[in-house]
């Protein structure tokens, strides 16, 4: 494939770069992966806890490229007609009606039924042919005259048909419409996929092949940090490692659900807005809704916060 | 560096991690455009290719690791760094027994410093190379000139020719040493060094023991290969192969040693079974408008909606009732029917599980929230090892749930049917059995003490659909799988 601004994908570290000056801090493992999707034209299957910045990822391949990003979301009774295409029915029934009234017009000298049925052939059938067809994600993204990001988000949540259904897709970069015929992408165009998963359930073997594979684990002390200042410029550098560390801290503990990065981003622009300069155990209290999402996991990390606090402030 | 390749994907298949011939293809085709220079690079872009979940990603990162040993690149690196530091060492063995020759000192001093000096090594290479034979067989000329790496690649070459990634179990790493050896070619160099002993001569003594002196070395280095290959290619395969034995193993003749490994079989099928069933897990909701079939069906109506379609709506909702005997005669094997019915819980969607000595208690909940350990050891404290009441159990079923019975259901019964003389109750069975879309029996003695003694299943057995002897882990394989085929 061939983009406009092929050379941004030139080598993982000028992806890296590329990334960055977008505010999204990748390790060279991401970077690994976006190169090797571009060079061998494979889709990249990200898995990964909640919020780590999966779906955020193919945005900012969109936006570093220049491309244009379409976006199919995933959900349980997801099908073919909400994903690849789907029949104008009410200009298919408009046609059925003009078509009605111009019979007499076609069968004009048509003498029995096999010549009139001759003659209906001739005139052409357009009922099923592009005209009525209503491109939906998929066809849209393999149709598009300039290449595009291509985001099929959460694809775990849909059911095991469409997976199949994304089968083809995926492996030949063409779709097939029963009606139509093979869909395929033009050359040299093809859509750079990414497709995101939280694992609620294993993906299939056979999607899995036809993906490259990138788990995106929780950063660590170091990245985090980065990718707050990237994100969060106008937090102090003091505050911004000390809640850092306590976020690190509490991935930790056991809890039904730890913070990602983006509760570490939200919890530093709340950290803004309350003008706080270092965390304190009573900030740290008033806060802890933003990073922990579960009223049993702010009840067992109230009963650490001093604790957990103090180590974050001793360590910075 | 295909060869390679494909040499590296048998060894991450045998540390379980599922390579498909299409993805060492995309493998080799990545490896063209990443390149060897980079290893970290190269690590990674492997990773992505071929392992495709987190746990597979770490045993990929250690297979790399031990597979392109880091040494070994380091050594084609700097290979001329070696070379000479080689020469130094046995520069220095010249010094010592050549006490006679001219650039004693000089060489001497050479060797004393140590290895690592280029410059002076070269210089004594020079100064040696008039004094001392060469020697004539191709392992001599190997081990006294050749680099480091050069060693390295033909004993690799060696290795690969004597199959060394077949060794499958711990004693045959003598073997495949000598057998590396031989291939390297031992014997010539064997030869040469008896020749160059019975000669006599100064300077073919210190060959000879030069050359025995490397050879040594290189023995040495082989047997450390072939260990490392032992760790990469039998340590796995060897875990299969005890796990295979484990299969066929009767389940009470277990050890208690084994339970680990027991345990992680029982989750390696688990999880198969839910690969290939979880699939039919869903339970689909109320067809929608098919707006397409409705359309195409009534055109022939005038386009009037007159025969309306509905998607498809699938209501499959199996029900799995799993009753265990966890009493004192089947105590060897009601750890294994727990564990079979924890498995169970996780491929099916609605299990509810029961354990019984006497009094029939669920343990849905328990299985549900806690790992497997907690709610075995809980189920077999709160009802484990009273003597057996079958009658009793039945009747508590009846009482409790028999009305959660529906012509969905299939009710598993784990146990030997071995009832004290007590009531059978069979009756009750049979009302189950009336009631149900399947009954089955799991029993874990052999068909042939069925009916002797206290054994109830001539009773029981016709008001089963099924009744079969469970009693390895294979049974349970088999028997999990056709159930899961028949229930789904």
């Amino acid at each position: 494939m061939t983009l406009k601004n092929e050379e941004k994908l030139a080598s993982v570290e000028v992806i890296q770069e590329s990334f960055e000056k977008l505010h999204y801090i990748c390790n060279p493992q991401i970077a690994t992966a976006v190169f090797l999707a571009y060079h061998l034209e494979k889709p990249i299957l990200i898995e990964g806890p909640p919020g780590v910045g999966k779906t955020e990822l193919a945005k900012t391949a969109a936006e570093m490229l220049e491309l244009e990003c379409i976006r199919l979301q995933c959900y349980e009774g997801l099908d073919e007609s909400k994903a690849i295409y789907e029949w104008k029915y009410g200009k298919q029934l408009l046609y059925t009606q003009v078509l009605k009234e111009t019979l007499n017009e076609i069968l004009e000298g048509a003498k029995g039924l096999s010549q009139s049925v001759d003659k209906l052939h001739e005139f052409g059938d357009i009922f099923f042919s592009e005209e009525f067809l209503e491109p939906r994600p998929l066809l849209k993204a393999l149709r598009n005259d300039d290449s595009c990001v291509l985001l099929i988000d959460e694809v775990d949540k849909s059911d095991h048909e469409f997976e199949s259904l994304l089968l083809e897709m995926l492996s030949d970069f063409q779709l097939s419409i029963p009606e139509i015929g093979t869909v395929k992408a033009i050359e040299n165009r093809k859509p750079l996929v990414f497709l995101t998963s939280n694992n609620t359930r294993e993906i299939s073997d056979a999607l899995k092949r036809r993906c490259l594979h990138l788990y995106i684990p929780f950063p660590d002390v170091d990245l985090e940090r980065k990718i707050v200042q990237a994100r969060v410029p106008e937090i102090a550098e003091k505050l911004r490692n000390q809640m850092v560390t306590f976020i690190q801290e509490l991935r930790d503990l056991d809890l039904k659900k730890v913070p990602a990065i983006s509760e570490t981003i939200d919890w530093a622009r709340t950290l803004i807005l309350l003008h706080s300069e270092s965390l304190d155990p009573d900030l740290v209290r008033q806060t802890l809704n933003v990073i922990l999402k579960f009223q049993e996991d702010i009840e067992s990390v109230e009963a650490e916060l001093q604790s957990v606090t103090n180590k974050a402030l001793k360590e910075n | 560096m295909d060869r390679t390749l494909v040499d590296f994907v048998k060894v991450l298949r045998t540390a379980e991690i599922k390579v498909s011939p299409a993805e060492t293809l995309d493998a080799m085709e990545c490896m063209n455009i990443v390149g060897y220079e980079d290893r970290t690079f190269l690590k990674n872009s492997l990773a992505v290719v071929l392992a495709k979940n987190p746990e597979e990603k770490d045993a990929f990162y250690d297979c790399f690791d031990r597979f392109f040993a880091p040494e070994e690149f380091s050594r084609s690196e700097d290979s001329d760094d070696s070379e000479n530091t080689d020469h130094n060492d046995f520069d220095d063995n010249d010094g010592d027994f050549n006490p006679n020759e001219g650039n004693n000192q000089q060489s001497g001093k050479g060797g004393g410093q140590g290895g690592g000096q280029g410059g002076g090594g070269e210089q004594e290479e020079e100064l040696n190379e008039e004094t001392t034979l060469q020697p004539t067989s191709e392992l001599g000329k190997l081990l006294m000139t050749g680099s480091k790496t050069e060693q390295t690649i033909a004993m690799m070459e060696a290795g690969r020719e004597v199959e060394v990634n077949q060794i499958v179990v711990f004693t045959q790493k003598g073997l495949y040493t000598r057998k590396i050896m031989d291939a390297m070619g031992l014997k010539g160099l064997q030869e040469e060094v008896s020749e160059l002993q019975g000669h006599g001569g100064l300077p073919q003594r210190i060959l000879a023991k030069n050359l025995k002196k490397a050879r040594d070395l290189l023995r040495e280095k082989v047997r450390d290969y072939v260990e490392k290959q032992f760790f990469l290619h039998a340590d796995e395969s060897g875990k299969q192969l005890r796990e295979e034995l484990l299969k066929k193993v009767k389940l009470s003749n277990l050890e208690k040693r084994n339970f680990k490994d027991v345990q992680e079989v029982v989750f390696k099928m688990a999880k198969k079974l839910i690969a290939i069933h979880s699939k039919r897990r869903k339970t689909f909701k109320r067809g929608q408008l098919d707006v397409r079939k409705t359309l195409r069906h009534n055109m022939q109506y005038d386009g009037m909606f007159f025969d309306i379609k509905w998607k498809a709506s699938k209501v499959d909702r199996p029900k799995v009732m799993c009753i265990c005997d966890v009493s004192g005669s089947v105590s060897n094997y009601s750890r294994f029917l727990l564990m079979f019915l924890f498995s169970l819980a996780e491929i099916l969607p609605k299990v509810r599980s029961f354990a019984f000595s006497s009094d029939l208690g669920e343990v849905t909940k328990l299985f549900e929230h806690s790992t497997l350990e907690e709610a075995m050891a809980r189920t077999m404290r709160d009802y484990g090892n009273g003597s057996t009441d079958y009658g009793r159990m039945l009747m508590d079923f009846k009482n409790h749930c028999i009305d959660d019975v529906n012509n969905k259901t299939t009710i598993i019964i784990l146990g030997d049917a071995r009832n004290n003389y007590g009531d059978p109750q069979a009756e009750i069975l049979k009302e189950m059995y009336d009631k149900a879309k399947r009954v089955i029996w799991l029993n874990p003695e052999p068909k042939s003490s069925w009916t002797v003694g206290d054994a109830e299943m001539k009773k029981y057995a016709p008001c089963c659909h099924q009744t079969e002897v469970c009693n390895s882990l294979m049974h349970l394989e088999r028997v999990v799988g056709n159930l899961l085929k028949s229930v789904t």
